[in-house]
């Protein structure tokens, strides 16, 4: 091989590595220790902002939900073991209160927190039953006992006066 | 540790915060556990002031000259 020849080789790779290098560039540009911490802060900060909605909507829902007390039922209407359906806070949420063995009373929302389905009391075995995918809940607690349920029957605070039962609350979780 | 490496590494802490405050606010949220959004969005701002000033001080200390 000539020596002008060599030469024009050697230029070639020259070439190619400038080729290789522009095509390099861009990356270099973008993806690179600066940038990614930028990107980082910026997804820090879109985080960061993306849990002040909860907030406010948690504030307007506090300023609607002005806390009901509501008359469910006399105390001689039920009989000890036997509950009732009544709706709590709106008229949208279905609610059950019962009349436990040991003279208690208790109520929760009787949508199935699996997939909403209708809570039933049942009296021989003293559980709440979900007849959808068979979650039972203790009856007691409201909290899931066997079944696909994970989360807790809402709590309906209770309160007791002059011979009537009375709904004042709520909790969702508890326990 | 010097307060440039400082401020870079703590911007993954802030994002690490964050994301558990958005995960606490999201349940407590659907839980109606009020106190639980509010401390939750508290933190994820309070975090998100302090990740912009360890992000300005990082800035200054990386493109002086």
């Amino acid at each position: 091989m000539t020596d002008d020849k060599k030469q024009t080789h050697h230029e070639d790779d020259k070439d190619m590595i400038k080729l290789i290098d522009n095509l390099n560039r861009k990356d270099d540009v973008h993806l690179n220790r600066r940038a990614f911490l930028k990107a980082s802060f910026g997804a820090t900060v879109a985080i960061g902002l993306a849990t002040t909605p909860f907030g406010i909507f948690t504030f307007l829902r506090d300023e609607n939900g002005e806390v009901k007390r509501v008359e469910i039922t006399d105390i001689d209407d039920l009989a000890i073991g036997e509950s009732r359906n009544f709706n709590y806070p709106t008229k949208n949420e279905p609610a059950i209160l019962v009349r436990t063995p040991e003279d208690k009373f208790v109520a929760y929302n009787n949508k199935c927190t699996h997939l909403q389905c209708p809570v039933f009391y049942e009296h021989k075995e003293n559980v709440l039953l979900c007849p959808c995918h068979k979650g039972y809940f203790n009856v007691d607690s409201g909290q899931p006992m066997a079944g696909p349920p994970q989360r807790e029957l809402p709590k309906i605070l209770l309160e007791i006066k002059d011979g009537k039962v009375y709904a004042v609350g709520r909790e969702v979780r508890h326990g | 540790m010097d307060k440039k490496r400082a401020a870079f590494l703590s911007i993954f802490l802030f994002i690490a915060v964050n994301v558990v405050s958005l995960s606490n606010a999201i349940e407590g949220y659907y839980g109606h556990e009020d106190e639980r959004v509010y401390a939750a969005v508290t933190v994820a701002l309070v975090s998100t002031i302090l990740a912009t000033a360890a992000f300005f001080i990082w800035k200054k200390a990386e493109y002086k000259k």
